[in-house]
């Protein structure tokens, strides 16, 4: 009897390779893939998707329970936030400047200056350093954090058509990656690409985020367009072949199966269990679709997905 | 290649007969090139174009049945590689695994659990799917007993564990009017296992863990013997065994029509797993690729809500734009005091503006308007999110008993519809909010003083 | 390049070369080899040479490798009666003064004589690492626009301060250098109290000529620290500069040797000068965006004042060098956002309208030469509304002129559709129609608040430079509110408005190679594309080949791309090769044929919005439409909804396509399988919309009474009742060669 024949795409773009961190800093490379996610049959998969977790500029406010203690008194400052994500398993340190929101307190360019200062000090992993998500501010302080980190190959975002220029320009200035946010849409996600390019960024600085949508919150919408990306990509197509990253955490946490602990249905089950599983479920379902990073905050998350990705790399 | 709609027509009668319960042949023939209705529907076609036409149209997946039709399941018949090709059509069944070595007792209560166990989202009901008996006491009475107890207290489909066919035969007799799934035929037992497949008309599952070729063999012998309805049990153990060869599966039938491996799969995921979270991130895995019945370990409501959530949002057609009901969602607890925000029921239109609004701190109401799944402006631009639409909703969901106010914040993108509004809705002031939902909690800060 | 320009290059860079070599070999003996050369607070050494030739200067004996690259470049000073001298050697002996140019400065900063000091003046020297990275960022991210290199010194004091405020005004950093007849412009600021500084975006960089060239180290420094450019690779430092680097040089007075050699090297860079005295102009070749050098002998612009002029010279630098500069809000005394788009203005509330019912208004864009537009002139003929009685109804005619270097005549109608939009963002003002059926009102609020009529324009200059900057460079608006005027104006609109029509009428398929694709609907149509022809609209009947080219140069990354028709195929069924591959590469592979005439082979995919759906009735030989809004039963067994689940979602079916309801218009209507004759049924709203315009259809091609013959849902909504009144109405499809 013949042995059945596989079918083998294939495919003639690759993803592109990024690096991070470096100049004193640990480094590392993701993207490079030649097939789609984890298909070891078909192409090389030669950086494994990393887990970047999540630290902000203050204390948080509205973090459940669950995350609070698991923290503890490291969340007063981003630098003891950082070692403990490390003591955690980060492999990426993915620091928000949050109090630079005009309504989280407004801080500016010195405060981020700190912040950043404080977290590169602390852990020597690669860092992403993420604005209020307000497109005038983030400029402020993601310019001033670029200067920090002048040459350590940070991670800035998010970049979005608004402020594509501005961040574009530090990055090129300082030697950084930008993190390209469009709403879940592939020619968005291409065009920023082209309008960075265009600016002179260079398309091995671009990591795409595409807008994660959470379990039950639109997962499929981020799903899809992922795994369109991701196979426009590898078909040869140079613009939408860039590295993604799925902001995980703070989407599956700030929902409210994650976040309500009574007055919800019993059939939702025990509140600390489901948050995780919120958590872990949403991760898995977007490094099969083509995630090359993503963040998470639970330490159980971290060590379940980190060990997933381990058995979904392993050679053989 | 898929015929197209025109090409199937030419085989068709055309006689406009109508016993399809269609009203046109060309009608008839746009299904079955969507692969919505089978065209053995037609009940005039000559053996030459039913011939042409099966082969043609044959599902590279096969549709596999299990349950009794009640409850029943239905795997397999799936048309593309990725969701967004087409969608998904049929979700993978989330069975739960009984061992019949444990006390009747026990077994009994997860079986009323998991059978009541149902949970709502967006207005649809989820529930697990079935059971799969295992037969760990390897004894064939205790099997048949604890089979015909589940089958006692559950109508939910079945699937009977054990590779010794007398075991398999003493529960059939009991429950193989069900249409349990058998499992499972491998390499020793496979024509014994054929045999009572044929004998009780239920679909069969082939067990091979070592690697497609003898999988393939083994599903050529038993067709040869007259089973077509089977389901694979390749391995799946872990993530990359599992994501590798069902990927490899889909492709076979797609990409080269193999009939021998164009069945459904069924998955364990608890199987080698250390804890339940593993088994969850298998599932999941295997929700999103290519399981057609998935048997988990655990039954608890924390694993199987998430889980089914992530059955339904891979599953919903992407070229649907799904919906939720129009109705008035207090977000929060508001007050009669409280804001309200007017918005469109595309689904994801919906969760934005709801977890803006929910984190933005203000308790406030969502009036969420019938546009048919259509997103803000989409919908405006369809004209099914107009001041007149707007208004019914209005009215007809009796918004003012609600709320000691009068005034409606709409989408900043439908600004446009302010005038018309004013008309329709006589005494109400008519806010413009933000074009962004991300904006909404800002937006309410600054205009909505308590 | 003009001879004498040239010549006079070559000359100044002869003496410049000359002087730096003198000063290098007086300071090599003086200070010794190993002397420190530096310029304070940078990391590029001496930043023209570096980055042009890779070459770190550190020390006086690292001199001598570009001072004999610059006397290399150096042709032989031309003959003043015989020898033509070329453009490449003006460019050479710009690079050669560049190059000695910054020499001297390394050995004056050697010497201590840097930055210099004057009259108790400290010049600022190069600009320092610091801040270049600060204004870098600002003009790669576009909020500064450029920058401008003043040099010499302008007619007296007043107008050299009207021209540096007019520059800042434009978001400008300013560079100054040189002299004129021994008066620095610098000179001229001080004497006037003007800051001069960082703080200011104003740079004094030294009283000479030659310190010029800081401003082209800024240059090089910028592209290679937000070029990504590598240190020598002078040819994309130079594009880099062309390109991004919207900078200008504005020489006041006259213009010696010197001069002309460092602006041969500034025009190395791209950057044009703009004189303002009588020098030859020196036209666009390529090496500038635009002109090279322009002359504008001051006394010669028009104004009424030398305030006027000073004006108009910053603003002609500004079109030279093709900045675009964004209007940050809309000047109005009324409130303007979208939030107001959809308010209605009622009778109660009026103070005045224009049009509608009985009155007279119109609306009417022009494309003229950049010398007839005055950019941001608004002029109001005749009374303003505070004149009229409340509720008065008024003519009006908005009439707006624009230029641009991108501007196209095709542009004029989707800019004027554009009016409606723009001035509904005013509080209490309601616009409605367009060209001569525009309707106005105005609420009494608006008015209370000092709205006039001048805010019209306003608001329509405004939006139209900021959302379409990238055609639109100047725009000047006349208002008219006389009848007499009105009416005369709008008999010359209409005529205008007769001749578009007939220019898109007349605009084929055959005439133009190029297509338009829209990629809008991907978001839940992934494999769905649409390729527009001027013959046939967008299946969502919002899009038309010329709104699909104005999107295209507007935004040339957006969803409008061009489609080169290519080779043609098969001219019938509309298929190019072009096409085909557009097609495939769009649709991820998964279509590889678009026919643009034909519903039977190869149509077209259908994504969620088109207007309507047609799909063959084999029976009646023909095709029947449906509209979106006919939820109706049809003749095909299948409703509009029905329909779309089989067609829509970026599918190819063949019998079976989505379009737009004007496609039934042209004469490319599915003309593979013979046209209009071919529709057997339709829905009865679409028949009644498209009324008057479908029978003329009809008669063109010869088939007057087709239109009664089309069946609709009330005389059919099943094969069975339509087959019957076909050949009763004896329908041409009945007797055409047979269409499956």
């Amino acid at each position: 009897m013949a042995p059945v024949e596989l079918p083998v795409e294939k495919w003639t773009g690759k993803i592109k390779e990024v690096k991070l961190g470096g100049n004193g800093r640990k480094s590392m490379v993701i993207g490079g893939e030649t097939t789609l996610p984890f298909l070891k049959f078909e192409g090389v998969l030669p950086n494994k998707p990393v887990i970047a977790v999540e630290v902000q500029d203050a204390p948080p406010k509205d973090w459940p329970q669950a995350l609070v203690s698991a923290y503890g008194d490291a969340l007063k400052d981003p630098g003891e936030w950082a070692k403990k994500a490390l003591s955690f398993g980060a492999e990426i340190i993915y620091l928000r400047l949050k109090s630079a929101h005009p309504e989280e307190g407004n801080t500016g360019a010195a405060e981020a200056k700190k912040a950043v200062a404080k977290v590169l000090e602390a852990v020597d992993v690669p860092v992403i350093v993420i604005g209020p998500e307000v497109p005038e501010k983030d400029n402020e302080v993601l310019v001033a954090a670029s200067e920090v980190g002048k040459g350590q190959r940070l991670a800035l975002g998010n970049c979005v058509e608004k402020n594509h220029r501005t961040i574009a320009a530090t990055c090129i200035a300082d030697g950084h990656v930008a993190i390209a946010k469009t709403p879940i849409e592939i020619n968005l996600a291409k065009q920023l690409n082209i309008l960075l390019c265009d600016v002179g960024l260079a398309a091995d600085s671009i990591i795409m985020d595409p807008t994660t949508g959470s379990l039950g919150y639109g997962l499929e919408y981020t799903y899809s367009v992922m795994e369109r990306l991701r196979i426009a990509g590898l078909m040869g197509d140079g613009m939408p072949s860039m590295p993604m990253l799925c902001d995980v955490g703070e989407e599956s946490w700030r929902q409210k199966e994650s976040r309500v602990t009574t007055g919800v249905p019993e059939t939702w089950g025990d509140p600390a269990e489901r948050a995780i599983n919120w958590e872990i479920i949403t991760a898995i379902s977007l490094l099969n679709s083509g995630a090359n990073i993503i963040t998470l905050r639970h330490p159980k998350t971290i060590e379940f997905l980190k060990n997933s990705i381990a058995q979904l790399t392993q050679a053989g | 290649m898929a015929l197209t709609g025109i090409e199937i027509y030419k085989f068709l009668p055309k006689t406009n007969c109508k016993k399809c319960n269609f009203p046109t042949c060309l009608a008839f023939a746009m299904k079955v090139a969507q692969k919505t209705v089978d065209v053995s529907v037609c009940p005039d076609l000559s053996p030459e174009s039913k011939a042409a036409l099966e082969a043609a149209g044959r599902p590279p997946i096969r549709l596999v049945t299990i349950g009794p039709d009640a409850k029943k399941v239905e795997v397999g018949n799936e048309t593309v590689l990725f969701r967004h090709e087409k969608t998904f059509f049929h979700p993978p069944a989330l069975m739960v695994r009984i061992k019949d070595n444990e006390p009747l007792e026990s077994i009994e209560k997860t079986v009323a659990e998991v059978s009541s166990y149902s949970v709502e989202r967006v207005g649809i009901d989820m529930a697990p799917n079935g059971f799969a008996i295992d037969n760990l006491s390897k004894d064939a009475g205790t099997f048949a007993k604890v089979a015909a107890s589940v089958a006692g207290k559950s109508e939910l489909p079945l699937v009977l564990m054990s590779t010794d066919p007398a075991a398999m035969e003493a529960a059939l007799e009991k429950v193989g009017g069900n249409r349990p799934l058998i499992y499972g035929a491998n390499a020793e037992n496979w024509e014994k296992m054929a045999q009572l497949a044929a004998k009780y008309k239920c679909a069969l599952a082939v067990i091979g863990k070592d690697g497609l070729d003898s999988l393939s063999e083994l599903t050529e012998k038993i067709t040869k013997a007259g089973v077509e309805d089977l389901v694979l049990a390749p391995n799946t153990a872990n993530l990359s065994d599992s994501i590798n060869t069902l990927t490899q599966l889909r492709r076979l039938a797609f990409k080269k029509a193999f009939k021998p491996l164009g069945y459904p799969v069924i998955t364990f995921p608890g199987a080698a797993s250390k804890s339940v979270e593993e088994e969850a991130i298998l599932a999941a895995q295997q929700i999103g690729k290519y399981a057609g019945i998935i048997v988990l370990d655990h039954f608890t409501p924390a694993l199987f809500y998430p889980l089914l959530t992530l059955r339904l949002n891979i599953y919903t057609d992407p070229q649907k734009h799904i919906q939720v009901t129009s109705a008035i969602y207090p977000i929060g607890s508001p007050k009669e005091t409280s804001p309200v925000c007017v918005t469109t029921n595309f689904s994801l239109t919906y969760f934005s503006v709801a977890g803006e609004l929910e984190s933005s701190g203000f308790p406030a109401w969502l009036l969420v308007c019938d546009t048919e799944g259509l997103s803000v402006l989409t919908a405006w631009a369809a004209g099914k999110f107009d001041a007149e639409r707007i208004a019914k909703a209005v009215k007809t969901l009796n918004l003012a008993e609600k709320i000691s106010h009068q005034k409606i914040i709409l989408p900043g993108k439908v600004a446009v519809l302010r005038g018309e509004l004013e008309d329709e809705l006589k005494g109400w002031d008519i806010m413009i909010g933000p074009p962004e939902a991300m904006d909404i909690g800002s937006y309410l800060k600054q205009m909505w003083k308590n | 390049m003009s001879r004498y320009i040239t010549s006079s290059a070559i000359r100044g860079a002869h003496g410049v070369v000359e002087q730096a070599e003198k000063l290098y070999k007086e300071t090599l003996k003086a200070l010794g080899p190993d002397k420190e050369v530096a310029f304070p607070n940078t990391t590029y050494y001496l930043p023209v040479i570096y980055t042009l030739t890779g070459h770190k200067v550190q020390k006086i004996a690292d001199l001598a490798k570009p001072l004999e690259l610059a006397k290399s470049l150096l042709a032989p000073v031309p003959d003043e009666h015989l020898w033509v001298p070329y453009l490449g050697e003006a460019l050479d002996a710009g690079a050669a003064t560049l190059f000695a140019e910054e020499i001297i400065e390394g050995i004056r900063f050697a010497k201590g004589e840097q930055p210099e000091a004057k009259n108790g003046f400290k010049f600022n020297g190069p600009i320092d690492d610091v801040q270049m990275r600060a204004w870098g960022i600002q003009m790669v991210d576009g909020r500064m626009p450029g920058f401008a290199a003043v040099i010499g010194a302008a007619k007296n004091n007043e107008i050299a301060v009207k021209i540096v405020r007019e520059l800042q005004s434009k978001g400008q950093l300013v560079f100054f250098s040189g002299t004129t007849n021994g008066i620095s412009i610098v000179d001229q600021l001080l004497e006037s109290g003007v800051d001069l500084g960082y703080d200011t975006f104003t740079v004094p960089f030294g009283s000479d000529t030659i310190s010029t060239v800081y401003g082209l180290g800024y240059a090089s420094r910028a592209a290679v620290s937000f070029g990504g450019v590598t240190p020598g690779d002078f040819r994309k430092i130079l594009l880099y500069n062309k390109f991004r680097c919207f900078a200008f040089a504005l020489v006041l007075g006259p213009i010696d040797d010197l001069k002309w050699a460092t602006g041969a090297g500034a025009i190395n860079y791209g950057f044009p000068a703009i004189c303002d005295t009588v020098v030859p102009n020196v036209l666009p070749t390529g090496i500038t965006k635009y002109e090279h050098v322009v002359s504008m002998p001051f006394d010669d612009i028009p104004g009424k004042d030398d305030m006027e002029r000073a004006e108009r010279l910053v603003q002609r630098c500004i079109e030279v060098r093709g900045i675009k500069i964004k209007v940050a809000k809309v000047k109005i005394p009324v409130a303007f956002g979208p939030a107001f788009e959809g308010e209605v203005v009622r009778r109660d509330n009026l103070r005045i309208e224009f049009g509608g019912k009985g009155g007279m208004c119109f609306e009417l864009l022009r494309m003229k030469d950049k010398d007839e537009v005055e950019d941001g002139k608004i002029t109001l003929v005749g009374p303003d509304i505070k004149t009229f009685d409340v509720g008065a109804k008024v003519p009006l005619a908005i009439i707006v002129d624009v230029a641009g270097r991108k501007m196209q005549e095709d542009f004029e109608p989707v800019l004027e559709r554009q009016f409606h939009h723009f001035t509904n963002n005013a509080e209490g003002f309601q616009h409605q129609g367009q060209r001569d059926i525009t309707w106005i009102r105005i609420h009494k609020n608006a008015v209370d608040k000092g709205f006039k009529l001048s805010d019209i324009g306003e608001i329509i200059r405004t939006c139209l430079v900021n959302d379409f900057g990238a055609i639109v460079d100047k725009v000047q608006v006349t208002l008219y509110t006389e009848p007499e005027k009105v009416k005369e104006l709008i008999e010359k609109a209409r005529v205008i408005y007769n001749e578009r029509n007939v220019r898109i009428a007349g605009l084929t398929d055959d005439a133009v190679d190029t297509f338009y694709s829209c990629s809008l609907c991907q978001s839940f149509a992934p494999n769905h594309i649409c390729v527009i022809n001027p013959e046939r609209v967008g299946l969502c009947g919002a899009y038309n080949w010329l709104d699909c080219r104005a999107s295209f140069e507007i935004k040339p990354s957006g969803p409008n791309q061009p489609v080169a028709k290519g080779q043609i195929v098969d001219a019938e069924k509309g298929e190019w090769a072009g096409v085909n591959k557009f097609a495939y590469e769009h649709s991820n592979m998964a279509i590889d044929r678009f026919t643009l005439y034909s519903v039977m082979d190869a149509p077209m995919t259908t994504c969620g919005c088109c207007e309507c759906i047609m799909v063959v009735i084999p029976e009646a030989n023909g095709f029947m439409i449906v509209s979106r809004d006919d939820y109706g039963m049809t003749p095909s067994g299948m409703a509009f909804t029905s329909m779309m689940s089989t067609a829509g979602g970026g599918q190819q079916t063949p019998g079976m396509m989505g379009h737009g309801k004007y496609f039934l218009l042209s004469k490319r209507f599915i003309s593979a399988e013979g046209g209009l004759k071919r529709v057997v049924w339709m829905s009865k709203n679409l028949k009644e919309e498209l009324g008057e315009e479908l029978k003329e259809a009809c008669a063109n091609i010869g088939e007057p009474d087709l239109i009664d013959k089309i069946a609709d849902g009330t005389v059919a909504t099943t094969v069975e009742e339509l087959l019957p009144y076909l050949e009763e109405k004896k329908h041409p499809a009945l007797t055409m060669d047979p269409v499956m």
